[in-house]
């Protein structure tokens, strides 16, 4: 669409361009000054002018009214008016320029420029989202960490614990042993004791019975012989150590009696 | 005889600006002359340059590809986002061939032996301001059809009264001055610049010529440097005023005052 409207307005410029300075130029044919031969060259035609313009001066000076002859020969062309073939080639020339600067030039131009725009774009976001996963794993890793510590706290406490339970059950135990084994003890001193008692009964009692009878021998009757044993074991029975110290007395005064 | 009616300077005569021989195809359509030369040159630079750069597609531009892709940036840009809007991005290829066409044209101006700036000549100014011209109906009659020419002769908010002095005004000014003022701005512009080289190029070697030594007084010389260096200037800015003129105008046309 543009490239329609660009080619018709080229068109247009030409057409009203090539009218106009076609018809200056057929008009400027008249205008030759009349002294100039038409087979001169350059350098003739210079000459000619030349001559002219001094004959122009000296008329001018000899009559003031001839002053036009000196402009005639100097008139170069109007620097207003276009040359044809100025315009057909300049038009042409643009026209070609814009046509391969519109289908190739600017396109290829944009499209190193928009794959650099992409290229920086997506090394931006790949770079973001590296940064988004970098910080997601230094996420993780501290997770990890926390973990590990928290894990590491958890085994140590119970470690603790652990070991305290023992050291209570193995305190425990001990001192259930230690009160076991001595109330074993006491049971143990307890028995030997009574026994000790009854032994001692037994033999005191035997000892005194011998050493009655040789003391007494028939002396005593059958009654009061039980009566005096009785009253000696509960004398013994009663007192305990006295008891034995009396019956100690007993033994050694009958042994010095013997 | 002598040449103390000419002055003691030997000055070419003004034509000597304005007349091209042609030297190929004389007397038809397609003459060539210097001027044609000179056209048919720039276009192939153009053409080249910007080939040359959208050939190479490196990631990181050089040289050409980086100097055609910040062209066309700029152009995309400044000119056609900036002043027609970002939907009008299609328009870059017509505003880029306009810029780099006038202004290697213009920069032929100041190249040393070339020293002619087409676009002092008429015909280049002339056919691309009416090409600008025609664009402008075509496209305001497009966009807008016949409601074009009043939206564009009575401008909204206007008193009464004022209608038809303001309608007056605005199809003198948009319908029939512009293409000329576009075209002579460019004409005129390049033209007095080509004479103002010309002048102190020529007066910098009579006086070399009457005595080396003159050439020295600094006055020719360095205002033919510094008008070289102004030329320059002159160039890019034409080529610039041209091209955004040419975006300003289509514009209008398309979106109305």
């Amino acid at each position: 669409m543009r490239l329609r409207a660009l080619v018709a307005s080229g068109l247009a410029a030409g057409v009203v361009l090539l009218s106009a300075p076609a018809a200056v130029a057929m008009e400027e044919e008249h205008e030759i000054p009349v002294g100039v031969e038409e087979n001169s060259d350059l350098g003739e035609e210079e000459l000619h002018c030349l001559a002219e313009q001094v004959a122009a001066f000296e008329a001018l000076e000899a009559n003031p009214e001839a002053g036009s002859r000196v402009e005639t020969c100097e008139e170069s062309p109007n620097p207003i008016l276009p040359a044809t073939n100025e315009i057909v080639w300049g038009g042409i020339a643009f026209l070609v320029v814009f046509f391969l600067m519109w289908k190739f030039a600017v396109p290829a131009i944009r499209k190193g420029l928009q794959a650099r725009e992409d290229r920086i774009r997506s090394d931006l976001e790949a770079a973001e989202a590296a940064k988004q996963e970098a910080e997601n794993l230094r996420g993780q890793y501290q997770q990890q960490i926390a973990d590990a510590r928290a894990e590491a706290g958890r085994i140590i406490d119970e470690a603790r614990q652990a070991a305290d339970a023992m050291r209570r059950d193995v305190h425990e135990s001990a001192e259930a042993e230690a009160t076991a084994a001595r109330a074993r003890a006491e049971s143990e001193i307890d028995l030997t004791v009574s026994r000790a008692q009854s032994d001692l009964q037994r033999e005191v009692a035997d000892f005194a019975v011998r050493l009655a009878e040789r003391i007494v021998e028939r002396n005593l009757d059958r009654d009061a012989q039980q009566a005096l044993i009785d009253q000696y074991i509960a004398e013994v029975g009663g007192l305990g150590g006295n008891g034995r110290s009396r019956g100690g007395n007993g033994s050694g005064g009958s042994a010095s009696d013997n | 005889m002598t040449p103390s009616i000419l002055g003691a300077l030997e000055f070419p005569p003004i034509s000597h600006l304005l007349e091209w021989p042609e030297f190929l195809f004389e007397d038809t359509l397609f003459g060539i002359n210097k001027a044609v030369l000179l056209t048919l040159i720039g276009a192939m630079m153009v053409l080249g340059f910007f080939m040359a750069a959208g050939r190479r597609r490196e990631l990181v531009p050089t040289g050409m590809q980086n100097a055609g892709e910040m062209a066309i940036e700029f152009i995309e840009q400044d000119i056609v986002v900036n002043v027609m809007g970002p939907e009008a991005r299609h328009w870059t290829p017509f505003m880029a061939s306009i810029f780099f066409f006038i202004l290697f044209l213009n920069i032929f101006g100041i190249i040393p032996l070339v020293q002619f700036p087409v676009p002092s000549r008429m015909a280049i100014p002339m056919f691309l301001a009416l090409q600008t011209w025609v664009l402008m109906l075509v496209v305001g009659f497009k966009h807008q059809g016949f409601k074009f020419l009043p939206n564009t002769l009575f401008p909204p908010g206007v008193p009464g009264a004022l209608k038809p002095l303001l309608a007056f005004i605005e199809l003198l000014s948009v319908f029939i001055l512009r293409p000329f003022t576009l075209m002579v701005r460019l004409f005129a512009n390049l033209m007095a610049g080509h004479m103002l080289l010309t002048t102190f190029y020529v007066l910098s070697a009579a006086l070399w010529v009457k005595s080396v030594g003159l050439v020295v007084l600094p006055l020719p010389v360095a205002m033919a440097i510094f008008v070289t260096a102004f030329e320059i200037l002159v160039a890019v800015l034409q080529a610039y005023i041209f091209t955004i003129l040419t975006a300003v105008y289509v514009s209008e046309s398309m979106h109305g005052h």
